[in-house]
């Protein structure tokens, strides 16, 4: 419906980057302030450092489940999910390579581990708009901010358990006891579930960003407990503060729902209808 | 002949890995929420989940076989590991396919027939008249099974041959991260390669006797040789970076 | 961890069993959802004013969204395992956790899909949502106790290489996969389409037409699990059971030799054979539609 006011893909991109990137600069800037001044408050700093890679990660899935809501919207012939499932493929291939390569420089790792994951996804994107022929106007460009929005999610929730974004350390807290699969799955679910879960003729866009950040906020209540058993004290906070927020935006989201739906009632028969 | 260079070696063996999975996708046949209904010819579900459900087994084989090579600490040789993968992803679609056979012999009491080729080139059966009105065809034809186990264990060994490289490359560096960096980044190789198909294929396929298969592996051969050729770089640059 | 022949068949067979109950209620709780492929009729049925009672669990394919618990699952008992707890509370937390997640996004979906379908009166029915939501938590749960304990098993007692999160989440794409293809077509091909005629394929024209009266009363989610319950989930259960048998049977008898390969073959050739037996049983007991209109081009 082209009456209702909808945020514009340039807003949302901005604040997917700029509050996705922020979030992942803040835990490894953070530390640095913590660092300088010692005693409690140094100590608090140091302590919250982590959740902020997963507020800037909610960020980026607000701004991938649009993305994945453009595209999709023109049907892809296998569902919606595969979109999802191709976006954490290439960001975890791109976010890899992003932060390995780097070497001792990991401040830059982030913003090459984004740029490497336009282009991948820009290639795949290229490729099957003009190679395979899937004539949708918006591939490449959904593809791309897809695949850089994936990559930002991977990037965000690594650091909330890993405390930063340093190679090695990723490879050893995040890689080595498998909670890399629940930030590639559930983060991919993450981005794909909004759309999903909202399809149909009536698909507006306020209620699927509620739920894109109600699902951004349970995978920051998963990654905070996956982190208690990393960092310890962040985690804990990531974790309840994944729940407020996560009941903030599903509370926001049936709000939505009841002025939506056709209408919301206890229980009762089959309206009488045509057929 | 030229002694290729190892890491070159190492990106075209990721890229050849990645076209496996692809040609995969091509041959197991989907025919998504159509055949669920008993609708369409194929296995009812997603071609991008059905593949990675059974290049997935097919990896905790292959990888089970890297673990336990003829002695501590030496691998089996690469065409084992692939083997391996191709075992476990074929014994996955084999049971399943099976046990889909019976619901659709027992359960919904449709013969097996195909819409896309009159005869089954296997057992040369008529498949237009066990066709029920206004369907694509249901069940798994001889045909369909065969050509889905071909796909499944192309899939498993691509799985199964992208696990083996990265062991090969990340082993020297982290000894003992190199299982979970591998596992990972040949699950996303293996996402990215499995969806570029299934949008080719536009969600249904019956297999290799399919119009359609040769309509559209070749274009999406090519997509997959280049983005898995990509990866392949990616991949040898990790290693780079871990050298630090 | 080395085991003799008798101990590794144990554990074999106990994975096997863990997998045949976890194939057979991961099929049942997507039929009690209505999820994955027979959901696209739950979805379409509005639109061709058929409106329902029955619940719309859309969490994406069923792959996704039990790899999504299973994975939950296998982190959370891997948390816990670390923490020093005793492995079966582990699991059976981790599994919990996961179930409730899961609860949480079925209430999404069903709320969020049929809040898109105003336009057809499709009325939100809170008395589904309260009763049907527990029954998918319930059977998830159960779905992800046996995963994440057939993945505790791999890692700890047989030193697979993967982590738990990653055994899990294989195994439950794996088993979503195969819940997907074959229990859903018990749902999708005879249950929702029962007032047509026994013993054919859908006819597009008939799509979205579903059931949507009961034995008594009005359909909902809770009557087409009991329906499924009968063949569809059993069959699941055996195609899971068996993958996760097979797959590992030949090596743990025959070592890992190119033998054993070969033996993973010949078992995959005997399901092939199986099949054809299968085709042609169905093909003699129900006969073609059709009548032959050429004889001679029959025989050629």
């Amino acid at each position: 419906m082209s009456d209702i006011k909808e945020r514009s893909p340039n807003q949302l991109m901005i604040f997917g980057i700029i509050g996705g990137l922020l979030g992942i600069y803040l835990t490894f800037l953070l530390p640095l302030i913590g660092d300088k001044i010692h005693g409690t408050i140094g100590e608090i700093i140091n302590t919250i450092a982590p959740v902020a890679g997963a507020l800037g990660a909610i960020c980026a899935v607000m701004w991938g489940a649009d993305a994945v809501r453009r595209v999709a919207k023109y049907g892809l012939g296998t569902g919606v999910p595969s979109i999802g499932q191709i976006a954490m493929g290439m960001g975890i291939i791109a976010a890899m390579f992003g932060l390995a390569i780097v070497k001792k420089n990991i401040i830059a790792g982030p913003i090459v581990a984004v740029a490497t994951a336009s282009i991948i996804g820009f290639i795949i994107g290229w490729f099957a708009q003009n190679v395979i022929k899937m004539k949708i106007p918006v591939m490449i460009r959904c593809m791309t901010e897809i695949a850089a929005s994936g990559t930002i999610i991977i990037i965000g929730f690594s650091a909330a358990v890993a405390g930063n974004f340093e190679f090695g350390n990723i490879v050893n807290l995040v890689f080595d006891n498998g909670i890399m699969l629940v930030v590639f799955w559930v983060g991919a679910m993450a981005i794909l579930h909004p759309f999903n879960a909202c399809l149909g003729p009536d698909e507006k866009q306020k209620r699927l960003l509620y739920l894109a950040g109600s699902t951004g906020a349970i995978t920051m209540a998963i990654v905070g407990l996956a982190a208690i058993m990393t960092l310890g004290a962040s985690g804990v906070i990531t974790m309840l503060l994944g729940i407020v927020l996560w009941l903030i935006f599903y509370k926001k989201f049936w709000d939505e729902v009841y002025n939506d739906a056709s209408s919301v009632v206890g229980t009762g028969l089959i309206p009488k209808t045509e057929a | 002949m030229v002694a290729i260079d190892p890491i070159l070696l190492h990106i075209l063996l990721i890229a050849i890995s990645g076209t496996l999975i692809c040609t995969a996708v091509h041959f197991i046949p989907v025919g998504g929420a159509p055949a669920a209904m008993a609708q369409a010819t194929g296995i009812g579900t997603g071609t991008v989940e059905l593949a990675a459900g059974s290049g997935l087994v097919g990896l905790i084989t292959a990888s089970y076989m890297y673990a336990n090579g003829p002695a501590p600490g030496i691998p089996p040789s690469m065409v084992m590991v692939l083997a391996a993968g191709a075992m476990g992803s074929m014994v996955m679609l084999a049971s399943t396919m099976f046990a889909g056979s019976l619901v659709y012999a027992y359960g919904v009491a449709v013969p097996f027939a195909s819409a896309q080729v009159k005869k089954d080139p296997i057992t040369g059966e008529r498949q237009d008249l066990y066709m029920s009105k206004g369907t694509q065809g249901h069940g798994l034809p001889t045909i369909c099974f065969v050509s889905g186990v071909i796909g499944a264990a192309l899939g498993g060994a691509g799985g199964g041959l992208i696990y083996y490289v990265l062991m090969q490359i990340y082993s020297p560096y982290i000894a003992a991260s190199a299982a979970a960096v591998a596992g990972v980044f040949t699950m996303g190789v293996f996402y990215v390669n499995a969806v570029i198909p299934s949008y080719g294929v536009g969600g249904t396929i019956e297999g290799v006797h399919d119009p359609k298969f040769r309509r559209v592996i070749g274009k999406d051969v090519i997509t997959s040789f280049f983005v898995s050729l990509i990866c392949g770089v990616v991949a040898v640059f990790i290693a780079q970076g871990m050298i630090a | 961890m080395v085991l003799d022949l008798t101990m590794s068949m144990a554990i074999l067979a106990l994975m096997g069993a863990l997998a045949t109950i976890a194939g057979c209620l991961e099929d049942l709780e997507s039929d009690v959802g209505s999820q994955s492929n027979p959901n696209s009729q739950v979805q379409l049925a509005p639109q061709m004013g058929f409106l329902h009672r029955i619940f719309n669990k859309a969490i994406s394919g069923e792959p996704i969204s039990n790899g999504l618990s299973a994975v939950i699952g296998g982190t959370v008992a891997s948390v816990l395992l670390s923490a020093e707890f005793y492995p079966l509370t582990a699991i059976v937390i981790g599994a919990f956790v996961a179930a409730i997640i899961l609860g949480i996004f079925a209430t999404t979906s069903y709320a969020g899909r049929v809040a898109s379908q105003t336009r057809f009166k499709q009325p939100l029915y809170m008395d589904i949502m309260r009763y049907t939501t527990p029954s998918i938590i319930a059977h998830n749960f159960i779905m992800n106790f046996c995963l994440v304990a057939i993945s505790y098993i791999q890692y700890e007692i047989l030193g697979y290489p993967f982590t738990i999160p990653f055994l899990a989440l294989i195994w439950g794409i794996s088993a979503g996969a195969i819940g997907s293809s074959v229990g859903d077509v018990h749902y999708g091909g005879e249950r929702e389409f029962q007032n047509r005629e026994f013993g054919c394929g859908l006819n597009t024209a008939l799509s979205g037409r579903i059931v949507r009266k009961a034995e008594s009363g009005l359909r909902n989610s809770i009557d087409n699990v009991w329906f499924c319950a009968k063949f569809g989930g059993p069959a699941t259960g055996i195609a899971l059971g068996l993958t996760v048998f097979f797959s590992s049977w030949p090596t743990t008898i025959w070592g890992y030799t190119w033998k054993a390969i070969g033996i993973g073959i010949l078992i995959v050739v005997v399901f092939i054979v199986l099949n054809r037996f299968l085709e042609i049983n169905a093909k003699n007991a129900y006969g073609p539609y059709k009548e032959e209109k050429n004889e001679t081009e029959a025989k050629a």
